[in-house]
């Protein structure tokens, strides 16, 4: 049986939050009534003169240095030309035959390993306009507010080998326009937007097969699906005997499923040539050094630096290296209490997940400082066991500024700070009401442990410190 | 390269045009002229000459990042051959 080999090579539109458009002054804000967002440049008429916008230059060179690509020192635009309605240009203005940069990489974790996912290039380019089909039945609407707003199309070789793969691949790359601060990388809104490039070979060849391109997938949820559902098909496809033909097709999201978009008469002849109202872009050392200096840390040399300071996981420090606001809070808190592994473990056991399921920042989640700290404090001293810390103190903590101490007396969870001798008369006492088994205990039957346990915390209306109190109780049970 | 029927044909589908047989033997002739022309240049050793891709010394024209006036919604709509207040109206395309 051959065994097949998948390839995954992704086209990742960026849209830039720039204030205006790529091109001209128009504002680029989404949501905005109809056909209110243009000016002669984004309707296309004849006789203007477009002009590039400083910001996309900016924050395309910011990406390229983030992805250590090599930045070219001109570059230039060319014309893309076809016919569709919200086109008025009649071609799209993009980087084909020489775009800003080249090469690059992202490394992403799957599973437990390192992947270096490699990146061919990225180009700038400008967005078209937006078509409505569904408003009547006889027109299609144009709504050119979208048209001409800044791109960056970033392009990976197909190294990808799963649809695991690609959904952290695209993760990690809106983590990181985000934290940029270039791109809000909503893929529901459109402003991130991946086609992903699927083909699959046998394992024993280098040659790839052909590919199938998969459009409009608009989360990393529907990538992953449509990525996996392209692999399966193709792969009956070749078992049952067929080849795969090169093309477009489109994700269903209701369905699951992915269909030809275009049928192969429609293949597309772009005839890319040179803009000749655009001067080609000269990016100086000096210029890139500026742009450089100006950018934050790294997430990936944080996220190390944070492993090696304070020794927490790479899943814990990769989120603080992502999340600024996480971060400082983290170090805030790390002043006042002294273990940075237990307290990154509160965060990714309750604080993150939190932030996940409600879909609020951690200034939303009104946890002071003082209370966060506490908490552990009571875990530390035994005076709460850490369950109950996490499920029934936890949650108080972000309905009042009240301390976490408070909050255990209140809810009666204090354990009672019994001393060894207090504890040695207890057990002592049930020893003697259950002769038999301290008997069977020591004749082997080790699991009584838990009855002696048991017993003492009945006793004590649940209130002992159970680490506490089963290290007395091995003791003694041993040296009985 | 040679301009023939066929490219013709292929030409004329990508420009959305349409054109008379007459016409289009008149446009092989044209076409072929004017290759005729700039393959004169072939008769030159250009392989060291980069490409003159705009005619300018220009270079780096770029506008700071702000919103300007946008113009008019009523007005660029009065310049459609179809619309409603809100949308340019064009004969239905369906991308799937």
């Amino acid at each position: 049986m051959t065994e097949f080999a998948v390839n995954i090579g992704l086209e990742v539109h960026i849209q830039l939050n720039s204030q205006s458009k790529a091109f001209c002054a128009d504002s680029i804000l989404f949501g905005q009534a109809p056909n209110t967002q243009i000016s002669p440049i984004s309707l296309a008429y004849p006789g203007t003169l477009p002009k590039i916008n400083e910001a996309q230059i900016k924050k395309a060179v910011q990406l390229a240095l983030a992805v250590d690509s090599e930045i070219r020192e001109v570059s230039y635009f060319d014309r893309k030309s076809y016919f569709y309605p919200d086109l008025p240009k009649g071609y799209q203005l993009t980087q084909d035959n020489a775009p800003y940069c080249k090469g690059g990489h992202l490394d992403i974790i799957v599973g437990e390993t390192l992947k270096r996912v490699a990146i061919h290039h990225i180009h700038m380019e400008e967005d078209a306009g937006k078509s409505i089909h569904t408003l009547d039945p006889k027109n299609s609407m144009i709504d050119l507010n979208r048209a001409g707003t800044p791109l960056l199309e970033l392009v990976t070789d197909p190294c990808l080998e799963t649809a695991e793969e690609a959904y952290q691949f695209l993760s990690r790359l809106r983590s990181l326009i985000r934290y940029l601060g270039i791109s809000d990388g909503n893929m529901e809104q459109g402003s991130m937007r991946a086609d992903c490039n699927v083909s699959i070979r046998p394992k024993v060849s280098t040659k790839l097969g052909e590919r199938c391109e998969v459009k409009n997938v608009n989360s990393l949820r529907f990538a992953k699906k449509a990525i996996d559902y392209e692999i399966n098909r193709q792969t009956k496809v070749i078992k049952a005997g067929g080849t795969i033909r090169q093309t477009t097709m489109d994700f269903d999201a209701d369905k699951g499923v992915t269909r030809p978009l275009r049928d192969k008469e429609d293949v597309h002849d772009y005839r890319y040539f040179p803009d000749p109202d655009l001067p080609p872009l000269v990016l100086t050392k000096k210029y890139i050094q500026e742009v450089r200096a100006a950018m934050p840390v790294l997430p990936w040399e944080i996220e190390n630096k944070m492993i090696e300071e304070h020794g927490i996981s790479q899943q814990q420090a990769q989120t603080f290296a992502y999340d600024p606001e996480l971060r400082s809070r983290f170090q805030e808190q790390l002043k006042l209490y002294p273990s940075a592994k237990k307290l990154a473990n509160l965060y990714s056991n309750k604080i993150i997940p939190y932030i996940q399921s409600e879909g609020v920042s951690i200034k939303e989640m009104n946890l002071l400082n003082d209370q966060i700290c506490g908490l552990l404090q009571l875990i530390d001293n035994g005076e709460v066991s850490s369950s109950k810390a996490y499920q029934l103190i936890f949650p108080e903590l972000m309905k009042s500024d009240e301390s976490p101490r408070n909050i255990a007396q209140r809810l009666d969870l204090i354990m009672a700070q019994s001393s060894d001798a207090e504890l040695e008369t207890l057990f002592k006492t049930i020893f003697d009401d259950n002769s038999e088994k301290v008997k069977a205990y020591q004749s082997g039957k080790k699991g009584l442990l838990g009855f002696f346990m048991g017993q003492a915390m009945k006793a004590s209306g649940g209130k002992l410190n159970p680490k506490k109190a089963k290290d007395i109780l091995q003791r003694m049970l041993d040296n009985q | 390269m040679k301009i023939d029927h066929e490219l013709i044909l292929k030409l004329e589908k990508l420009a959305r045009l349409k054109l008379s047989e007459d016409q289009r033997s008149k446009m092989i002739e044209d076409l072929n002229d004017m290759l005729k022309m700039v393959n004169k240049l072939d008769e030159l050793d250009l392989h060291d000459v980069e490409p003159l891709l705009h005619l300018s010394n220009q270079y780096n024209v770029t506008r700071t990042d702000k919103v300007e006036d946008h113009m008019d919604r009523d007005a660029a709509l009065a310049n459609a051959p179809d619309s409603d207040n809100e949308y340019f109206k064009v004969p239905k395309v369906i991308k799937k």
